[in-house]
């Protein structure tokens, strides 16, 4: 600016001011980064900023409902917890359910309608709708496709229902790739028609598995974990019996197992069934297999209640024998009208569905939420006749391999963004409410299909309500606040159904043919697939194998001998003129001549994380929803194999007692008593604060789902690191869930057992720490102060449990893998805890900042926290319970309780770490006749 | 031959001797001085602020409680900046045309909000929460100074984290009665000592825990 | 002893019989034109490794320590074992120097000023690699207990606080010991320099010394007493480098054995450069007159001892694990023979313990070529001893469900051989500006042996 020398002649007073002024400039150029606030230009109602608030709302998982609680924090959801009013549930997650918040944020979710790979418009995509396949209301829609998911929400379903009015001619196809046709069957067999058969493992006395995972991934996972942990520790321990073709989780809890080829399971159902009067005709059994069906068929007479459950990849005629044995033995099952109301079964619509599409019948197709062309066998083909199509739209969250095929992608909103409703498998009701406005321009099903119906414009809100009204009653607006804030509509849970299951009749077994039988059951990780994407859910440890970032396929020592493989060579799979490169997983366990993949990895368009991960197992199956294969030739070769796994040893080198004490249940107390920890150090006890926080886990009740490792992953910011970070060993979960292989008398058997931060009274950490950021509280955590953290890793390398993580990276900031620190990742963040930088040493905190948030509130209403007031994420998310967390120095407290438990023992007690978590050793029941 | 030096080379021996061992220890020393002063700690620094607001005129002479703005004080850890509404409540009466409020206007007609800097701050890795603090008896001049007294806002105090342990070492000597927790005029009375201890057992704040690590960082 | 060899003296040739030959001798390679040919070569092979070295330290500090193969369970790795390593080779020629001075071992006064130097660079070298190794080496000063407005202070129980001052203070003493030796050497080439500025620039350094008695008195008195006071601080420094490790409760390292036997170690080594320095620079500069083979058959004699110690304390080793009778324990030394690493392991005893034995033989002993030869693979065999000692503890402990293996990457490699050109640089740009042989106590041991 210009002035004029008078301007510029300057006299005392204006002297001063220039001398103070840029004195305050200089004073504010130093030191600290300038920093604004922003507050808002009209506050909205009952927001205190910095406040979690708990939303009640619920997830789909495979078209079921799972009702959760969604924490947010100034409008984030940051945070997933189980809706405890979903009885059906239990109140505990999966680790499906507790990444959802993360897929929220992912980059990739596909933000606008995109015709031909440009983007296009809503307006753009209904204008055409209307002129083009919609207008065909004169033919009644002939030659239009709708293929979905399972749906079992009312209002989409109304929506259907309304779309085929308008449309008779329209051709509805339903499938999911993990689908259910098997347990279909087998109640169409034995009770005439569709059923849901849910088993209640908390009643059962003794359960028989056939070759079932009632504790692996899937829509009744919450349900069945829970009920079993009911039972887990009862007076009266129930006694579990496993034939199975493969390692699961509920093998894995087994008191007595087999491993045998999946054809041998029909064979030991029968043998079963002739116990119980079924005239089945004897079939040849081999010494183990006779022995087991003895064992077994003696329990289930002795039993008061006896279960039977058979697996999804076996015959309809198997199930529909269990479905019998159960109404003989009065088994604890709830027989449910389905909630998913299409009559047809999976594969046979999926077929019918290739069918029609490669026959050009089909001339307008809409797909909505599902992926055809990744989940059938031959997806290029499939990819061509769609593309074939004059009119193609794919409705989803993601723009998948099958959207690359349509002409049309339409964005759906994520769950946590719209407005529905879902049924659980219980039958019961559950409510969508969004957590946040939707973060781009998507919309979600029920308003889509309301779209299609080309019916007058109505938000999602509204179309569920409108659904609703009538069940509403008189007043409807407290009806739905109150359905709302709960969750759950108000006695909606169907009454159980009454069905006697009629005698089965057999087809002849055939021997199992040449050639090993794969049997492709879904990724403990990412489910069928639909998952891919998800980092937290890439970087799951697998159970048995603690893979990650790939989906191994599992061998038998005995097969992988005769190929000439070790864990992690590579292997080809071959069946017919299919070929597939994977990876070998050896695992002891596995019954020779059986071999066992996951779905849902080598997916091609997932988006930045999940493309390219695995291999895409579905590529060996004639259509590609048979989940059993025979006659597989494998052999060693293909591109040299790498599998990424985050634990190398799973022996215990002698050091059970030390470390995972297991025996049957008559022995434990006294196995354990001789190994009592001496806590005669010369170090005197922590001084008694109101509180010492202590944690207790049940290695009896970890069934290994890793719900915990990605809830603490939720909870605390924890980063992911990638497959290759992995491969040189850093992965950065604070929770790990160790897998140990035990030779016992009677074979071999496994144990979880989930490891977090000991918090040690004589912490090993603290003193070598030269700068003293690993330091104890008063409460008796063992607390690390990121800030003060200069990296020396002395603390780590001085941990005896090596439970702490280091940035070896920025791998929260710049270095991470694939999407996460994009700007929405971070929205995910929880804003009570640091992002961890480069060079700084982590680890579990026991959740501080909750049990700082429970402080705060008890001071102010000047009292002390009441047990159960606080709860780290693992716990909460625990569906069977296994993690009990509280004050120690409260006599009445759940844990001061259990730490009397004659199974409790604590990690390597001979080095008088005094750890804060301690542990209840796992036991067996050993069967009748059988001692430990 | 030759000297090579001349007599000045051994004065100059002997400074350079003392000034090895000196010049370090006053390096620190000064540092640390600096480092302490109001030029590092950004402590009495006024901010240009979009608005000139004085706390002097609004608490000190119209007596307007500190809640009536900052209202997430009682609840949250982040006691709040009130939205332009708050202002308008008054401002759409008085001064209506004041050229000063300007930018309040502006902010309500084009519904964008007042871009305030910050003046009192800690670093985040800090979680710092008012509610507690409020809850048990630290007045808002304990770590902001004479607020009502402030034409323009500053920090009146240097929030390191040595001056946060200053309290959290003896609560005593800060605690006020709740009732005097929001009075910007409230002074230490003579017996504080006694009174302060006092108050230390009636809110019930268990000092042995208070300079945990884990209190302030996670 | 054996009587003295070539006629006159035992432990200096003809080529320095008279003080001026030997002052002429020993400050030639600063003040005369000798061919330059072969320190060039060496120079710029030294530079090359140097500049390698500073390049994977930038890269290092740039990108993070990811870039090593250090993980979430072996988290020290290569820096921690070239640090004891190099602390190691610092710590003898103090050793050397002070202990022989103070046992009146004449054959010391040839060999004491390049061995101190050695130490001097070497220890320096090894306070870089803690520092490389930091996650955040930028707030390193936090170890220093300073003024803070944090109202905070270092952890005083770590070892690494302790590591912290022992260092700092070695070096910073072994500086004075070595310049209290210095200071007459300089005077030296202050007055035999031609060129002013040179003459200047050694004047300055020393001190205005003018070898009147009362100096002679005086430097005399204050080295013997520096002496008697680094014997003790050379042992307590590697004890305490050891107690990083035996302060731990991992086992094959919380070992009462370790600051002994890594104070033998320390010595071991050093010994091992000081021969392959002596011999470097009795070839380079044509010193066969002052470093002779009988100080090479001393030595080997010291390697000897040396070597029979060190396998003594592995053995212990051994012996109180099987005693402990602890898992842990037990299962580690087993690891050490069978594990993923045992190649290395069977070198370390091969390298440290069998092959020094040949120096039973006379002949071997007064070989140079020998003595350099075992000097190497001594120092081969004890860089082993480190990195295992790092390995096998972390990557095997309590848990087996953490049990994991090292894989080094490129970078891990690259400072540690840039370090080894560093040293080289360092010690080459020494021998052109300082004296690498004690002008005066030679000429005070020529004096001594004419006198016998």
């Amino acid at each position: 600016m210009n002035r004029t020398p008078a301007e510029l002649h300057t006299n005392r007073r204006r002297a001063l001011q220039l001398l103070s002024s840029s004195l305050a400039i200089a004073l504010t150029r130093c030191g600290e980064p300038r920093e604004e606030i922003v507050p808002y230009v009209e506050m909205p109602e009952r927001l205190v900023p910095g406040i979690p608030v708990r939303y009640a709302t619920a997830l789909p998982m495979a078209g079921y409902g799972r009702g959760v609680l969604g924490i947010t924090i100034d409008g984030r959801p940051i945070k997933l917890e189980g809706n405890p009013r979903d009885e059906f549930g239990g109140g505990g997650t999966d680790i499906f359910a507790e990444s959802a918040v993360l897929s929220l944020y992912d980059p990739d979710r596909s933000r606008i309608p995109i015709k031909d790979g440009i983007v296009a418009s809503w307006e753009q995509f209904s204008g055409e709708w209307a002129n083009g396949p919609g207008a065909g209301t004169a033919n009644g829609g002939a030659g239009m496709a709708l293929v979905t998911g399972r749906i079992t929400s009312p209002t989409m379903l109304a929506g259907i229902t309304a779309l085929k009015m308008r449309y008779p001619e329209l051709r509805q196809y339903r499938y999911e790739a993990a689908h259910d046709d098997a347990p279909r069957l087998g109640a169409q067999r034995a009770f005439g028609r569709n059923l849901d058969v849910i088993p209640h493992l908390g009643q059962a006395d003794v359960i028989v598995v056939l070759d079932a995972d009632p504790l692996g991934p899937g829509p009744n996972f919450l349900h069945n974990a829970n009920e079993f942990s009911l039972r887990r520790n009862s007076q009266q321990p129930q006694r579990i019996h496993v034939a199975e073709s493969g390692l699961t989780l509920m093998g894995a809890m087994a008191d007595r197992r087999i491993a045998v080829r999946p054809q041998r399971i029909a064979q030991i159902a029968r043998a079963l069934a002739s116990g119980f009067g079924v005239n089945t005709g004897a079939p040849g059994l081999s010494p183990s297999e006779t022995a087991f069906v003895q064992t077994a068929a003696a329990d289930l007479k002795q039993a008061g209640r006896g279960l039977i459950l058979a697996g999804e990849t076996q015959s309809g005629s198997v199930h529909a024998l269990a479905h019998f044995l159960n109404s003989q033995l009065h088994a604890p099952v709830d027989l449910l009208n389905p909630a998913d109301p299409e009559e047809q079964n999976h594969a046979a619509s999926f077929s019918a569905f290739l069918r029609d599409v490669e026959s050009g019948q089909i001339r307008s197709l809409i797909i909505l939420d599902a992926n055809p062309v990744y989940d059938s066998a031959d997806s290029r083909q499939l990819a061509k006749a769609i593309a074939a199509i004059p009119f193609s739209v794919h409705c989803g969250c993601y723009a998948n391999e099958t959207a690359d095929a349509c002409r049309w992608h339409l964005p759906l909103s994520h769950p946590l963004e719209s407005w529905g409703d879902l049924k659980s498998p219980g039958g019961a009701t559950l409510l969508m409410q969004p957590l946040i406005r939707t973060l781009y321009d998507t919309r979600s099903s029920a308003e889509l299909l309301n779209l299609l119906t080309m019916a007058a414009p109505m938000g999602a809100r509204d179309l569920v309500r409108a659904n609703w009204m009538p069940s509403g009653g008189s007043d409807f607006e407290q009806w739905w606040r109150q359905s709302l804030t709960a969750g759950v509509v108000p006695n909606s849970a169907p009454a159980p159904v009454s069905a006697t299951a009629a005698m089965p009749s057999f087809e002849t077994v055939q021997d199992p043919p040449q050639g090993v039988t794969l049997s492709l059951v879904p990724s403990p990780s990412v489910w069928d697939g639909r998952y891919a994407n998800n980092a937290w859910l890439q970087e799951c440890p697998a159970p048995f194998t603690k893979e990650v970032w790939g989906n191994a396929v599992q061998l038998s020592p005995e097969d992988a001998a005769r190929i000439g493989v070790g864990f992690g060579d590579a292997i080809i799979l071959r069946r017919g003129y299919s070929e597939i490169e994977a990876v070998a997983a050896v695992l002891k366990g596995q019954p020779q001549g059986a071999a066992r993949a996951f779905l849902g990895q080598g997916r091609w368009r997932a988006g930045d994380i999940g493309n390219g991960i695995g291999v895409r197992m579905t590529a060996l199956c004639p259509t590609g929803l048979e989940r059993q294969i025979d006659g597989i030739s494998i052999r060693a070769g293909g591109k040299t194999g790498l599998i990424h796994t985050t634990q190398y040893h799973t022996k215990l080198e002698g050091r059970d007692e030390d470390i995972f004490p297991l025996a049957a249940s008559a022995q434990i107390a006294s196995r354990l008593a001789q190994l009592k920890p001496d806590t005669g150090g010369i170090v005197p006890p922590l001084p008694a604060d109101p509180y010492a926080w202590a944690m207790v886990i049940d290695n009896n009740l970890c069934i290994g789902c890793n719900a915990c490792v990605i809830a603490c992953q939720a909870e605390n910011n924890v980063a992911v690191v990638g497959p290759d970070e992995v491969d040189l060993g850093r992965d950065m979960h604070w929770l790990r869930v160790d897998v140990y292989e035990l030779d016992e008398a009677d074979g071999l058997r496994r144990g979880f057992q989930p490891v977090p931060c000991m918090h040690c009274e004589t912490a090993p950490c603290e003193p070598v720490c030269p700068v003293a950021a690993s330091v104890h509280d008063h409460e008796g955590l063992n607390v690390q102060v990121y800030n003060r953290c200069i990296g020396t890793r002395f603390c780590e390398s001085n941990c005896p449990y090596k439970v702490r993580r280091f940035n070896f990276f920025g791998y929260s900031r710049g270095q991470e893998y694939g999407n996460l620190g994009q700007p929405p990742v971070r929205a995910q963040h929880n804003p009570n805890v640091s992002v961890r930088g480069r060079g700084v040493m982590e680890k579990c905190t026991y959740c501080v900042q909750r049990i700082s948030a429970a402080r705060k509130n008890a001071e102010k209403e000047d009292r002390l926290i009441r047990d159960g007031e606080v709860k780290p994420a693992c716990a909460v998310a625990c569906p069977t319970h296994a993690i009990q967390f509280g004050n120690r120095n409260d006599a009445n407290s759940a844990v001061a309780q259990l730490q009397h438990d004659p199974r409790h023992f604590s990690l390597l007690a001979h080095l008088d770490t005094r750890p804060r978590t301690t542990y209840l050793a796992k036991v067996w029941n050993p069967p009748a006749g059988q001692t430990g | 031959m030759a000297q090579l030096f001349r007599p000045g080379a051994n004065t100059v021996a002997r400074t350079v001797m003392v000034a090895i061992i000196a010049v370090p220890i006053l390096a620190i020393v000064l540092t640390f001085a600096l480092w302490e002063s109001p030029y590092a700690t950004s402590q009495f620094v006024t901010q240009n602020q979009p608005v000139p607001f004085s706390h002097e005129h609004h608490v000190g002479r119209l007596g307007l409680d500190c809640r009536y703005c900052h209202t997430g004080v009682e609840q949250a850890a982040f006691a709040g900046l009130p939205p332009t509404h708050t202002c308008m409540t008054c401002h759409s009466q008085i001064w209506t045309t004041a050229a000063m409020l300007e930018p309040v206007r502006q902010s309500l007609a084009q519904n964008q909000p007042i871009r305030w800097v910050r003046v009192n701050r800690v670093p985040d890795y800090v979680y710092f929460d008012h509610s507690i603090h409020v809850a048990k008896g630290v007045g808002c001049t304990t770590c902001h100074g004479p607020i009502g007294r402030m034409p323009l806002t500053y920090r009146g105090e240097p929030l390191t984290m040595g001056w946060c342990l200053s309290c959290h070492r003896h609560p005593g000597s800060f605690v006020r009665p709740r009732d005097q927790v929001f009075n910007p005029d409230w002074q230490v009375p003579e017996d504080q000592d006694r009174a302060g201890a006092a108050l230390v057992r009636q809110y019930m704040i268990d000092t042995s825990g208070l300079t945990d690590c884990s209190r302030c960082h996670r | 002893m054996s009587a003295t060899i070539d006629g006159a003296s035992r432990w200096l040739g003809p080529g320095a019989q008279s003080s001026e030959q030997i002052t002429a001798l020993i400050s030639a390679p600063i003040l005369e034109r000798l061919s330059w040919r072969n320190w060039w070569i060496a120079f710029l092979a030294a530079s090359a490794l140097t500049v390698i070295m500073w390049i994977s330290a930038i890269y290092l500090l740039a990108e993070g320590i990811g870039v090593w193969g250090v993980n979430s369970v072996i988290v020290w790795g290569f820096a921690i074992a070239n640090y004891v390593w190099w602390i190691g080779i610092g710590n003898a020629g103090t050793l050397i120097s002070a202990l022989l001075l103070l046992t009146h071992q004449q054959w010391r006064s040839s060999l004491n000023r390049f061995a101190e130097t050695m130490t001097l660079f070497a220890a320096s070298i090894a306070g870089l690699f803690p520092i490389f190794h930091l996650g955040r080496p930028y707030v390193l000063y936090w170890i220093v207990p300073y003024p803070n407005r944090m109202g905070l202070w270092p952890q005083w129980r770590s070892a690494l606080v302790w590591d912290f001052w022992a260092i700092s203070v070695y070096i910073l003493f072994s500086f004075l010991f070595w310049y209290a030796g210095l200071i007459p050497d300089l005077a030296v080439l202050r007055d035999r320099a031609r060129n002013p500025t040179t003459r200047r620039i050694y004047g300055a350094f020393a001190l205005g010394w003018r070898g009147s008695a009362r100096h002679w008195d005086i430097q005399q008195r204050m080295y013997r007493a520096m002496a008697a006071i680094a014997v003790p601080m050379v042992c307590l420094v590697h004890s305490i480098v050891a107690l990083d490790f035996a302060a731990s409760l991992m086992p094959g390292w919380q070992e009462t054995i370790f600051p002994p036997y890594f104070v033998v170690g320390a010595l071991y080594s050093g010994f091992g450069i000081v021969v392959i320095l002596a011999a470097s620079l009795r070839w380079g500069f044509g010193f066969e007159s002052l470093i002779t083979r009988e100080h090479f058959e001393v030595i080997a004699r010291v390697l000897l001892a040396a070597a029979t110690v060190m396998g003594i304390s592995y053995a212990a080793e051994w012996f109180t694990a099987w005693y402990s009778n602890d898992a842990a324990d037990v299962s580690q030394v087993i690891y050490q023979f069978t594990g993923t690493y045992w190649p290395m392991y069977l070198g370390q005893l091969l390298f440290n313990c069998i092959i020094p034995q040949v120096f039973w033989w006379p002949a071997a002993r007064r070989s140079i070529t020998a003595v350099v030869v075992v000097s190497v693979i001594i120092n081969i065999g004890m860089w082993f001893e480190r990195i295992l000692i790092v390995w096998n503890t972390l990557g095997h402990g309590h848990m087996p469900s953490a049990w994991r293996i090292f894989l080094p990457t490129f970078w891990d490699w690259s400072l540690l051989f840039g370090s080894l050109g560093f040293f080289a640089f360092l010690f080459l740009l020494f021998t052109r500006v300082l004296p690498a042989v004690s002008i005066h106590e030679v000429n005070l041991l020529r004096h001594e042996e004419q006198k016998a």
